[in-house]
C-alpha cells in the first residue's frame, strides 16, 4: 500500500506543479487602467483624456437643466414614469428633495467625475516626459478651467450645503466648502489656469470650442466663465475687467461661446434634452408664466412653442413646448455671448453706471425685437428689466433659479398647487 | 510487471491498460417486482468485483450472464438495495422494499467520490425525474425548479417566454457576488449568465448611457438545458457539502445527472405533449366615465369629447385584456432511445417545443439533441461521454421598468380605456395621446429575440489502477466543455411612436462564451476489515471562462431594414471577461463499523479575479454521521434508523472580473476619441468571499421505512463579502468594490417522507418540507447601502445595515424612513404527493407555501400614477377622496403601499396520468396517456401579477415588481409511447 502510494504520488505531484505553475492575469480586457496613464502618458493618451473630459461635461446635463429650470419655474417635466419631477422639484404632495434621488446624486456624480477626469489630466501631463512645458500648460489650464466650471454647476445646485474643492485622493477627500468659500476657490483656480495658459501651446483638439480653442481662445472662454464667477461673488469691477479679457463684445453675435455640441458618431452623445414638439407621455413644456409675462414683439417667445394639445400632469397644465433645442443634435451653451453682455448691464448697475447698462440692454432687447428701455433710470427698475432679459435670454439654460435667488427674489415665482415650494437648495447626496 | 504498468498508468493516466477478460459462465434470468408485485423498470442488477450489469425491463424482467459463485445487488430508486448470492437457482423472483426514506441512495460527497444517504453527513435535497418532470412539466428547467428545493427561494424574473429564474440556497450568500448555484451536468460546470439584448437603449430603465441594464429581462442561460432528459439532481445547499467544488460553489451546487443508456433491450419513447397557456392573473383596469376622465392629465374638455366620441362608437376596449388575454398553444416532443450490451450502452434524445407566449408575436421554442455514451474499455477502464447541442430562441417583448414609457405595461398604465389604439385600415397606428407609445403597435411591430446555439460535451474517464482484497486504485477525469453562440436582435422600426428622435432601433448583440472545466483525481479505498474502509481522493481541478459580449446599436435605421448598417449612426460596445480558477484538493472519508462516517478534505483555490492571482485561499471541511441503530446503540422496533449528522465546510466567491482595476471608459465627442473615469473604483487588493457553513442534523425512520424525517439546522457565515459600494461621489466615482463585511445566515430545514395508505390497489408516498432563513449583517465597515430597487426609499429600497437583515426593505413611513419589511418569507413549505390507484392511475400534485416576505410592488401604483387602476374611484379611508387619489397622497410621505406581502399558497403542479400497459400490438410495450395543469390555483392577496417575481435580474435584488410580462399558467394534455 505505501509503496502504490508513492509510485502514484511522484508523477501526480509533477502534474500538480505543472497546472499550478499555469496561472493567469488577464489584466482588464474592456478598458483602459489610470495606473497605465498616469505612467509617463503619451500625446495622444493625454488627447484622449482631454476629449473624455469634454464629453463627459455632457453626462446628466438633462438633470442640471431641469433641476434649475424646474425650480425656477421655467418649465415642467412631465414624465409618466417619473414621478419626482412633478413631485419632488417642485415640492407637490408634501414632498421634499431628498439626497438619494436621481435629481441631485447623477449631476453631482457626473460632474465630480469629470473633475476625477481633470485630475487624472493634470496628474498624467504632469507625470508624462514626452511632452514640452509649455504643452503641460496647456493641458493643466484646460483641465483647471474645466474642472472650475463643473464645481461651479454642483455649487449652484446644493448652495450654503457647499462642495468639496480637494477630491485629488478618493480615499482622503478634502472638507465640505461654504457657498463663498467655494466660490473663491473656483476663482483661484480660475486664475491659475489663466496663468497656466500665458505660457502655453495647445496641442489637442476640442469639438465646442470653434474660435476658442488655441491658449489665446481658451484664456477669452477662461475669463468669461471668471466674469460670471465675479458677478455671483457680487465682485461688479472684477467682474468688468473678466469680461474685458473674455470673448465678450457689444456688438458681437449673441451666440458667440462656447457649446457642448452633440453628434450620431460612435460613442457620442445626443442632445438629452430635446424633445419633439407635441410628444406625449415624456414631455418638457414651458410655465405657463413664460408666455404670460412676455413682453409683446418680445421673438424669445419661440422659445416655447404652441403645442397643438395642451399637456398635463398632476394637476400642472402647459400648452406650449420647450424649443430651445430643436434636434437630437442642437448644442447646449457652456457660456455664450448674450449672458456676457447682460453681466455687463448688470455689473454697471451694480456699479451705478446707469447709461452703460442701458445700452446693453438695448441691444438685447432690440435683438430681439423689442424697442429701447423706457422705464425708470433707477438701480432697482433695471434690476428687474435686467432680470427680466435674463429670464427670456437665457430661457432653460440654467440660470433663473439662480439669479432670484442672488437677489433674494425666489419668492416671487409663482406657486401652482397649494402646498407647493421653491426650494432654495438642494440637500447633499446622502453618500457624502 | 504490474509495478511497471501501474507506473505507466500513472505517468499518462490515461493509457489503456491491455484487455482484460473474464470468462463468461452462465445465464442468470430473473424478474424484479415490488412489494405489491408490480414488475420495477429500470433495477440495476450487477455482479459484485465484475462489470456485468443490466437493467430490469418494463416488465421487470431481466437476463445476465454471471460467473461461477457470483454474488448479485439489485439496485432500483426508491427501493433498498438487495444482495443475493447465486447458488443454483438461475431464475429469479426477487421482491424490492420500498425505501421511503431513501436510506440506500447513494449520493454524490466528494468531486469524485459518493456515500450512501444513510451515511450523509450533510442534508441533500433530491428531485427526481418525476418530480421534475413527469407531473406538469414546465417551459423551461428553471422554471421546473420552483417550489421543489427545501430551504431555497426562487423567483421568477419574468413572465416572458424562455425563462429566467433566481435561485438562491439557504438565504443571501452574496450581494454583489454571484448568489446563484452552480450548476453541473455529468460533471460539465454550466454557464448560467443572463446577456441583455441592450434594451436599456431604449427603456432607459437604469438611465441613459448604457445600452444594458439588470433590468432588460434576458433569460438565464440554464434554461437551455431539457428536464426531460434528466434522471436526477442533487442540491448540495451550502459549503459544509459543497465545499469540495471551491470557487463556485459559494451559492450551493445543483448536480444534474442526465439518463444513461442502461443494458438489456433497447428501449424507445415517443412523447407528445399539447397544452395551451393562460394568464394566471389580470389586474383589470378603471371604468371611466365623462366625469372621471375629465380628471385624466389633460384639458378636461378635449378628454370629455374624446370619451363621448369612444363611448357613442362603442369603441371602449379593455386594453390589458386585449395585450395579454391570449391562450396560445404550445407543443413538445420528445424521443429518446436507450440500451446497450455489457460493453456499451447509449440514451439518445430528440426534443423540440414550441410554445406561445401570452402577448402576440411572442414566444419560446428549444431544439435539443442528446446522445450519452458509456462504453467499457476493458473490465478496468470505463469512459462515459455526454454531448447536448441545443438550439432555443425566445421573443420576449419589451417589459418591465423603463424611464421612457415605452415598455408595455408602464405605456398600459397611463392609458385610459377609451384611448383609440388600433390601426387604421392601411395598418397604420395612431400616437397613443395618453403615453409615449402606443402599446399595440410596439407589439406588432418591435422585436425582441434572444436565440442560442450551444454544445455541452463532458466526459467521464474511470481507471482501476490497482485491485487487491483490501484495497482499490482508481484514476477518475472528468470535465467537459460548454459553448455558445447568442445572438440578441431588438428592432424597433422608426415608425413606432417613441421613434421620433432615435428614428428607428436596431440592437445587435452577438456574445461567444467558452467554459471549460476538469477534474483529475486518483480515489483510493482500503478496506482493512470488514469494520473500517478509508476513502482517499485527491486532485486537482480547474475552470476557465470566456465571455465576449459585442452590442451594436444602430439608431435612424433606413426604413424597412435591420442590419446595423443599414443606419444613420451606430454604436458599438464591447464587453469580455476571462477567468481560469484552479484547485487542488485532498479528501479523506472513514467508515467505521458501517454505522458512523468521518469525512475530512482541504481544498486550496486560487482565481484570476483576485487582487492576488498567485495566492492560494484555503477551504476546510469536515463531517460526521453517527447512525445509532446501525450502531446498535438503539435496537431496531420503532425506528428502523436514527442518524446523527454534522458537517462544516467553507467555499468561496470569486470577485467579479474587473473588479481590481479601476479604468476608464470611452467617451467620444465629434469625433475626437475619448476617454472618460469610469464610475466604479476598483479595488486592487480584493479578496475571494469566505463563507463558511456549519449544519447539523438528525434523520430517522419509523415503521419499517414508511415514515421518515429529516431535520437540519444550519448556520452559514459569509464573511468580506463584496460590496459595490456608494463612496462619497465627490471622489469621482459613484461606486467603489471594496470587501465590505460580514453576515450570516441561518435556518431550519424539516422534512418528512411518508406513505400514509399502502393497500393492494391503492399506494399514497407523500413528502412534507418546511424551511425557514434568518439573515444579519454583523459587520459592515461602510455606512448602510441602499441598493437594488427603483425609486429608493420613496417607494421601498434593500438596505445593508450592520445589525440588520441582509434582506430589509426600507422606505418612507410616514415619520421618516424605517424598516417596512424583508424579502426573506416567514417560511415556506410544500408538499409532493403521488397516489397510483391499481399501479395504472396516478395522480402527482405539488403545493407549494409562502408565508411572509415583502416585494417592492410598483406595478399596482404605476396604474395609480396613470390613473387607470381598477380600484381608482372605490371609497378610501378619506370622505370623498377616491381610492386612486388616496394613494397617490400616500407617496412621497409613506412606501407602505408598494412594500407588499407575498404569502402565496400555489397549486403549482398537479397531473393524472393513466398508463395501458396491455397491447394488442407486440411492438408497443405501453402507452401512458396524462393530463396537467402548472401554476392553476394560487391563493393571494398579493395585488400584482405574480407574488414570485424578480424582474431586477438574479442578483441580490429580487421581488421588485415593476410592469413584467404577467404569467402565465398551462393547461397540457400528455401521450407517451413506449416501443
Amino acid at each position: 500500500m505505501q509503496k502504490i502510494i508513492k509510485i502514484y504520488s511522484i508523477p501526480f505531484l509533477v502534474l500538480i506543479l505543472f497546472f499550478t505553475a499555469c496561472k493567469k492575469d488577464y489584466g482588464d480586457l474592456n478598458n483602459a487602467t489610470i495606473e497605465s496613464l498616469l505612467n509617463n502618458a503619451s500625446q495622444s493618451e493625454l488627447n484622449n483624456l482631454v476629449s473624455g473630459t469634454e464629453s463627459g461635461m455632457r453626462n446628466a446635463l438633462n438633470f442640471y437643466l431641469d433641476d434649475v429650470s424646474i425650480i425656477g419655474r421655467e418649465t415642467y417635466r412631465f414624465s409618466n414614469s417619473e414621478p419626482r419631477y412633478v413631485l419632488d422639484l417642485l415640492g407637490g404632495n408634501g414632498s421634499t428633495l431628498n439626497g438619494s434621488n436621481f435629481y441631485i446624486t447623477s449631476p453631482w456624480a457626473a460632474r465630480y467625475s469629470v473633475v476625477k477626469n481633470c485630475n487624472i489630466l493634470i496628474q498624467a501631463a504632469t507625470n508624462s516626459t514626452l511632452i514640452t512645458a509649455a504643452q503641460k500648460n496647456g493641458y493643466i489650464g484646460f483641465a483647471q478651467t474645466i474642472k472650475a466650471y463643473q464645481l461651479l454647476q454642483n455649487l449652484n445646485l446644493t448652495y450654503t450645503n457647499g462642495i468639496r474643492v480637494n477630491v485629488v485622493n478618493p480615499n482622503n477627500l478634502g472638507p465640505f466648502v461654504t457657498y463663498s468659500d467655494g466660490l473663491a476657490a473656483i476663482s483661484s483656480l480660475l486664475d491659475s489656469a489663466k496663468t497656466a495658459f500665458s505660457n502655453a501651446s495647445v496641442s489637442f483638439t476640442l469639438a465646442g470650442f470653434t474660435g476658442f480653442s488655441d491658449a489665446a481662445g481658451l484664456t477669452q472662454f477662461n475669463r468669461a466663465l471668471a466674469a460670471r464667477v465675479s458677478l455671483y461673488q457680487s465682485n461688479w469691477q472684477t467682474a468688468l475687467t473678466d469680461l474685458n479679457e473674455s470673448f465678450f463684445g457689444l456688438n458681437s453675435s449673441f451666440n458667440t461661446g462656447v457649446y457642448h455640441v452633440f453628434g450620431t458618431g460612435s460613442g457620442d452623445q445626443l442632445n438629452p434634452v430635446f424633445i419633439p414638439q407635441n410628444q406625449t407621455g415624456e414631455v418638457r413644456v414651458a410655465h405657463p408664466s413664460f408666455a404670460a409675462d412676455i413682453a409683446a414683439g418680445d421673438d424669445r417667445i419661440n422659445k416655447a412653442t404652441l403645442r397643438t394639445t395642451p399637456a398635463s400632469l398632476s394637476g400642472l397644465t402647459s400648452d406650449r413646448d420647450v424649443w430651445v433645442y430643436t434636434s437630437s443634435t442642437a448644442p447646449i451653451a457652456i457660456i455664450r455671448n448674450e449672458e456676457l453682455i447682460l453681466i455687463y448691464a448688470e455689473a454697471n448697475i451694480q456699479l451705478n453706471n446707469l447709461s452703460s447698462a442701458v445700452t446693453a440692454l438695448n441691444i438685447i432687447r432690440n435683438g430681439h425685437g423689442m424697442a429701447n428701455y423706457s422705464g425708470a433710470l433707477t438701480q432697482p427698475a433695471l434690476i428687474t428689466e435686467l432680470l427680466a432679459q435674463r429670464r427670456y435670454s437665457l430661457f432653460f439654460e440654467g440660470h433663473r433659479w439662480i439669479d432670484l435667488r442672488r437677489y433674494n427674489l425666489l419668492n416671487t415665482l409663482p406657486i401652482d398647487r397649494s402646498g407647493d415650494q421653491v426650494w432654495t437648495e438642494f440637500p447633499l447626496p446622502v453618500t457624502e | 510487471m504490474r509495478k511497471k504498468i501501474l507506473l505507466i498508468t500513472g505517468w499518462l493516466l490515461i493509457t489503456l491498460i491491455p484487455v482484460l477478460v473474464y470468462g463468461q459462465g452462465k445465464t442468470l434470468t430473473g424478474v424484479v417486482f415490488t412489494g405489491n408485485n408490480v414488475p420495477v423498470q429500470g433495477a440495476t442488477v450487477a455482479v459484485i468485483n465484475s462489470s456485468q450489469t443490466t437493467a430490469s425491463d418494463v416488465n421487470g424482467k431481466f437476463t445476465l450472464s454471471i460467473p461461477e459463485n457470483a454474488v448479485i445487488v439489485i439496485t432500483a430508486i426508491g427501493y433498498k438495495t438487495q444482495t443475493i448470492k447465486i447458488s443454483g437457482n438461475l431464475d429469479l423472483h426477487i421482491k424490492l422494499q420500498e425505501d421511503v426514506s431513501k436510506l440506500d441512495e447513494v449520493v454524490v460527497t466528494g468531486l469524485a467520490t459518493s456515500v450512501k444517504r444513510k451515511n450523509l453527513a450533510n442534508a441533500v435535497a433530491e428531485i427526481s425525474a418525476n418530480e421534475l418532470n413527469g407531473t406538469a412539466p414546465a417551459q423551461t428547467f428553471d422554471e421546473a425548479l420552483d417550489g421543489k428545493i427545501s430551504g431555497a427561494n426562487i423567483n421568477a424574473n419574468s413572465g416572458a417566454p424562455g425563462g429566467g429564474v433566481s435561485i438562491k440556497l439557504r438565504g443571501v450568500t452574496s450581494i454583489y457576488g454571484n448568489t446563484q448555484p452552480l450548476y453541473v451536468v455529468d460533471g460539465v460546470y454550466l454557464d448560467n449568465s443572463s446577456t441583455s439584448s441592450g434594451l436599456n437603449a431604449v427603456t432607459l430603465a437604469a438611465g441613459g448611457g448604457s445600452p444594458t441594464s439588470n433590468q432588460d429581462n434576458p433569460s438565464s442561460r440554464i434554461a437551455d438545458i431539457r428536464a426531460e432528459d434528466i434522471e436526477n439532481i442533487e442540491i448540495l445547499k451550502g459549503a459544509s457539502a459543497a465545499a469540495i467544488y471551491g470557487s463556485k460553489a459559494a451559492g450551493g451546487v445543483i448536480i444534474i445527472n442526465t439518463k444513461r443508456g442502461k443494458q438489456g433491450k433497447t428501449n424507445i419513447t415517443l412523447s407528445q405533449d399539447i397544452g395551451f397557456l393562460s394568464p394566471i392573473k389580470l389586474l383589470g383596469v378603471r371604468q371611466f366615465n365623462a366625469q372621471t376622465a375629465s380628471s385624466l392629465p389633460g384639458d378636461s374638455a378635449t378628454l370629455v369629447q374624446q370619451f363621448l366620441n369612444a363611448q357613442s362608437s362603442g369603441q371602449i376596449y379593455d386594453y390589458e385584456k386585449e395585450i395579454y388575454d391570449h391562450t396560445p398553444l404550445t407543443r413538445n416532443t420528445v424521443l429518446s432511445i436507450n440500451g446497450g450490451n455489457d460493453k456499451t450502452s447509449f440514451y439518445f434524445s430528440v426534443a423540440q417545443k414550441d410554445e406561445g407566449g401570452l402577448v402576440q408575436r411572442t414566444g419560446y421554442n428549444n431544439t435539443s439533441v442528446r446522445l450519452n455514451l458509456d462504453h467499457k474499455i476493458t473490465d478496468n477502464i470505463k469512459i462515459g461521454i455526454s454531448s447536448n447541442y441545443i438550439n432555443s430562441s425566445s421573443d420576449r417583448g419589451i417589459f418591465g421598468n423603463d424611464n421612457s414609457g415605452t415598455s408595455i405595461g408602464i405605456a398600459l398604465s397611463s392609458t385610459p380605456d377609451f384611448a383609440q389604439l388600433h390601426p387604421d385600415a392601411n395598418g397604420n397606428y395612431p400616437n397613443n395621446p395618453f403615453a409615449a407609445s402606443n402599446p399595440l403597435q410596439t407589439i406588432a411591430l418591435m422585436e425582441n429575440n434572444e436565440s442560442v446555439n450551444r454544445f455541452i460535451t463532458g466526459a467521464n474517464l474511470e481507471i482501476i489502477l490497482q485491485k487487491s482484497n483490501k484495497s482499490n486504485t482508481k484514476f477518475i477525469g472528468r470535465g467537459g466543455i460548454d459553448f455558445y453562440n447568442l445572438q440578441t436582435t431588438a428592432l424597433f422600426p422608426s415608425v413606432l411612436q417613441f421613434e421620433a428622435v432615435d428614428k428607428g432601433q436596431s440592437i445587435q448583440g452577438f456574445t461567444k462564451n467558452l467554459n471549460t472545466n476538469y477534474i483529475l483525481s486518483l480515489v483510493n479505498t482500503f478496506t482493512p476489515s470488514d469494520k473500517l474502509s478509508l476513502t482517499t481522493s485527491t486532485g486537482f481541478t480547474q475552470e476557465t471562462g470566456d465571455y465576449n459580449n459585442l452590442l451594436d446599436v444602430a439608431t435612424q435605421v433606413i426604413s424597412a431594414q435591420s442590419n446595423v448598417d443599414q443606419a444613420g449612426a451606430l454604436n458599438a460596445t464591447q464587453l469580455r471577461t476571462k477567468y481560469l480558477n484552479g484547485g487542488i484538493f485532498i479528501q479523506e472519508e472513514a467508515n467505521i463499523i458501517n454505522a458512523i462516517t468521518l469525512t475530512g478534505g482541504l481544498r486550496f483555490d486560487r482565481s484570476s479575479n483576485n487582487g492576488d492571482v498567485s495566492k492560494y485561499y484555503l477551504y476546510p471541511k469536515a463531517g460526521v454521521s453517527w447512525n445509532l441503530t446501525d450502531m446498535g446503540i438503539v435496537k431496531e422496533g420503532l425506528f428502523e434508523s436514527i442518524k446523527l449528522r454534522a458537517a462544516y465546510g467553507q467555499a468561496n466567491n470569486v470577485p467579479a472580473y474587473g473588479s481590481k482595476f479601476t479604468s476608464l471608459g470611452v467617451s467620444n465627442i465629434a469625433g475626437n476619441p475619448g476617454l472618460l473615469v469610469n464610475s466604479v473604483e476598483g479595488d486592487a487588493a480584493i479578496k475571494p468571499e469566505r463563507q463558511a457553513e456549519f449544519e447539523t442534523g438528525v434523520d430517522f425512520s419509523l415503521l419499517k421505512g414508511r415514515l421518515g424525517f429529516e431535520l437540519t439546522y444550519y448556520n452559514k457565515n459569509i464573511n468580506d463579502f463584496l460590496l459595490l459600494t456608494t463612496p462619497p461621489a465627490s471622489s469621482g466615482f459613484a461606486q467603489q468594490w471594496i470587501n465590505a463585511g460580514n453576515l450570516t445566515n441561518h435556518g431550519v430545514e424539516l422534512g418528512a417522507n411518508a406513505r400514509p395508505v399502502q393497500s393492494k390497489n391503492v399506494v399514497w408516498n407523500t413528502s412534507v418540507n418546511f424551511w425557514l432563513n434568518r439573515s444579519l449583517v454583523t459587520k459592515l465597515v461602510v455606512p448602510p447601502v441602499q441598493l437594488g430597487s427603483v425609486g429608493g426609499v420613496l417607494l421601498g429600497t434593500y438596505q445593508i445595515e450592520q445589525g440588520k437583515s441582509a434582506t430589509q426593505i426600507v422606505g418612507l413611513d410616514g415619520q421618516g424612513v424605517g424598516v417596512l419589511g424583508n424579502a426573506e418569507p416567514q417560511f415556506q413549505m410544500n408538499s409532493y404527493n403521488e397516489i397510483t390507484f391499481y399501479h395504472k392511475l396516478s395522480l402527482r400534485f405539488l403545493l407549494h407555501w409562502k408565508e411572509g416576505g415583502q416585494n417592492v410592488d410598483v406595478t399596482s401604483l404605476q396604474n395609480v400614477f396613470g390613473g387607470t387602476s381598477a380600484d381608482y374611484d372605490n371609497p378610501s379611508k378619506i370622505p370623498h377622496v377616491p381610492y386612486g387619489v388616496y394613494q397617490l397622497m400616500q407617496v412621497g410621505t409613506s412606501a407602505q403601499q408598494t412594500v407588499e406581502t407575498s404569502t402565496y399558497l400555489r397549486l403549482r403542479e398537479v397531473g393524472l396520468y393513466y398508463l395501458f400497459d396491455k397491447m394488442p400490438l407486440s411492438y408497443i410495450k405501453s402507452i401512458s396517456v396524462g393530463v396537467s395543469l402548472n401554476n392553476y390555483l394560487t391563493i393571494t392577496k398579493y395585488k400584482g401579477y405574480d407574488p414570485e417575481v424578480s424582474n431586477f435580474g438574479t442578483g441580490f435584488s429580487q421581488g421588485v415588481d415593476i410592469d413584467p410580462y404577467p404569467s402565465s399558467k398551462e393547461a397540457a394534455l400528455h401521450v407517451s409511447f413506449h416501443f
